[in-house]
């Protein structure tokens, strides 16, 4: 029997939880395009040691669970190394150091992808490198790499998820607390469900609308 | 035989050029060779013999190991400050056209002046415009270069070139991806350029171009220059067997396919 009052109720309880989750992408998503940008042209354009050091650190964090990660930084770093961190600010910078490992990749296949003709014909015009940069082999690689990483933006909101073992008030631990208190495991699962879906629903919308916007034919 | 080449004085002047892949390949060998002001030079010859090697290295793209490459008095070094202001005043058209393909045909002809010359953007407009005119695609200006044939994508390479005002122009193949419908339109895009006295470097196949609109023609093999000459007397009465093997192989080819498609 489903009971719908205690679908409906499970709602406000939610709602402190949502805006923890909500804050959590939209803190942890523009600081990771910001890491992965530098950790893939560190790989792309650095000098050998310092690409490898790139390239180390972005496999470690592609090759080994999140969960993990989290729960390492969360248990492990303050006990070995002495940093203390917030438990919000410990898993935000988990999920930096995740979710900009995968987009790096991204970036840099994507602008590895833009053949050296387009570098040269930007030079040939007299351009510096910088520019044929930004204004030639940028605004190529990055409609190529838009899917991507719309869909990492989609996929990092619900992985938020996982700080919810962790202590961070988020959506899921909402509900799972809401769970506990009351027993009504499917309405307050179904209304989590809900939760998600309606807010990545858009936005996976938002993300394929960008994307036809910005494709470029070739 | 060059007394009629030296009234006008040279503007590009390559001399003993030496360039090694870091692979070992040696691509030029000691090239030398000299276009005077208001010249069609074509350089021709066997694939894999450094002729595009050469324009890259003209326009400071790629390094050279030994040997100079003056502009005018200016030397060409590449990836220094100097090489792209080099890089300027020499136009250079791809074989794979590598128009921007996030771009208009306008905008990629405006793509010069505005970054580079940063010209204020009615200025761009304008000599954009007139430059697509040129080349016989101004109802083309706001269309994306995936959808215009490969001999208007070329047209448009042309125009971006020319936009920068250069001094002298680099045609790297300029017809070897197209289909041959589309040939024509860029051949007479060139044969344009060189009546109204633009100095041009061009690697070619196309020696019907080379035999009629090129004031001097070299041929290339092995990362040397065999042979050069005016084209009456690099087709007529080359020198050396090797010139003459290559251009009757040249000659041959289109039949050769002919017959092989036949099979």
């Amino acid at each position: 029997m489903f009971y719908w009052p205690a679908f409906f109720e499970a709602f406000p309880a939610l709602l402190p939880g949502l805006l923890v989750t909500i804050e959590l992408t939209v803190l942890v998503m523009p600081c990771a395009l910001i890491v992965a940008l530098v950790l893939a042209l560190g790989r792309l354009y650095a000098p050998r040691p310092l690409a490898r050091i790139a390239t180390g650190w972005v496999e470690f964090w592609r090759a080994t669970p999140l969960l993990l990660q989290l729960y390492w930084l969360y248990y492990v770093m303050p006990s070995e190394t002495g940093i203390l961190l917030p438990g919000f600010a410990t898993v935000a910078f988990g999920l930096v150091c995740n979710v900009s490992a995968f987009l790096s990749e991204n970036f840099r296949a994507g602008i590895a992808s833009i053949r050296p003709g387009q570098r040269h014909a930007g030079l040939a015009l007299g351009m510096s490198e910088r520019q044929a940069f930004f204004r030639i082999v940028v605004p190529q690689a990055w409609s190529r790499v838009m899917p991507e990483t719309a869909s990492m933006w989609v996929e990092l909101f619900k992985e938020t998820s996982l700080v919810s073992t962790l202590a961070v008030a988020d959506l899921t631990y909402q509900a799972l607390a809401l769970r506990t208190a009351n027993y009504r495991t499917l309405e307050v699962l179904t209304a989590l469900a809900l939760s998600y879906l309606v807010l990545a629903y858009p936005q996976a919308k938002f993300c394929d609308w960008l994307y036809r916007r910005h494709r470029i034919r070739e | 035989m060059t007394g009629q080449r030296d009234r006008t004085p040279a503007l590009i002047r390559i001399e003993d050029v030496h360039r090694r892949y870091p692979n070992g390949v040696e691509a030029l060998r000691g090239v030398s060779l000299v276009a005077h002001e208001g010249e069609v030079v074509c350089i021709i010859g066997p694939s894999g013999s450094g002729k595009s090697t050469l324009l890259r290295c003209v326009n400071g793209l790629e390094p050279i190991d030994r040997g100079r490459i003056l502009l005018g008095d200016r030397e060409v070094r590449a990836k220094s400050r100097e090489a792209r202001e080099i890089r300027r005043q020499i136009g250079m058209v791809f074989q794979s056209f590598e128009l921007f393909p996030h771009m208009t045909a306008l905008a990629n002809v405006g793509e010069g002046p505005r970054t580079v010359l940063r010209m204020p953007r009615a200025d761009v407009e304008l000599r954009s415009r007139a430059l697509l005119a040129k080349v016989g695609l101004a109802d083309k200006a706001d269309t994306l270069p995936a959808q215009l044939s490969g001999g208007q994508q070329q047209r448009v390479a042309i125009a971006r070139a020319l936009a920068m005002q250069p001094r002298a122009m680099l045609f790297d193949e300029a017809t070897s991806a197209l289909d041959p419908e589309t040939v024509g339109d860029v051949l007479n895009v060139m044969q344009q350029l060189a009546r109204e006295g633009m100095t041009m470097l061009v690697v070619t196949h196309e020696m019907a171009f080379a035999r009629d609109v090129a004031d001097w023609v070299a041929v290339m093999e092995n990362g040397q220059v065999l042979e050069e000459g005016t084209p009456s007397n690099i087709f007529g009465a080359p020198r050396l067997a090797r010139t003459r093997e290559f251009l009757l192989r040249v000659e041959h080819a289109p039949a050769r396919a002919a017959r092989g498609a036949e099979e």
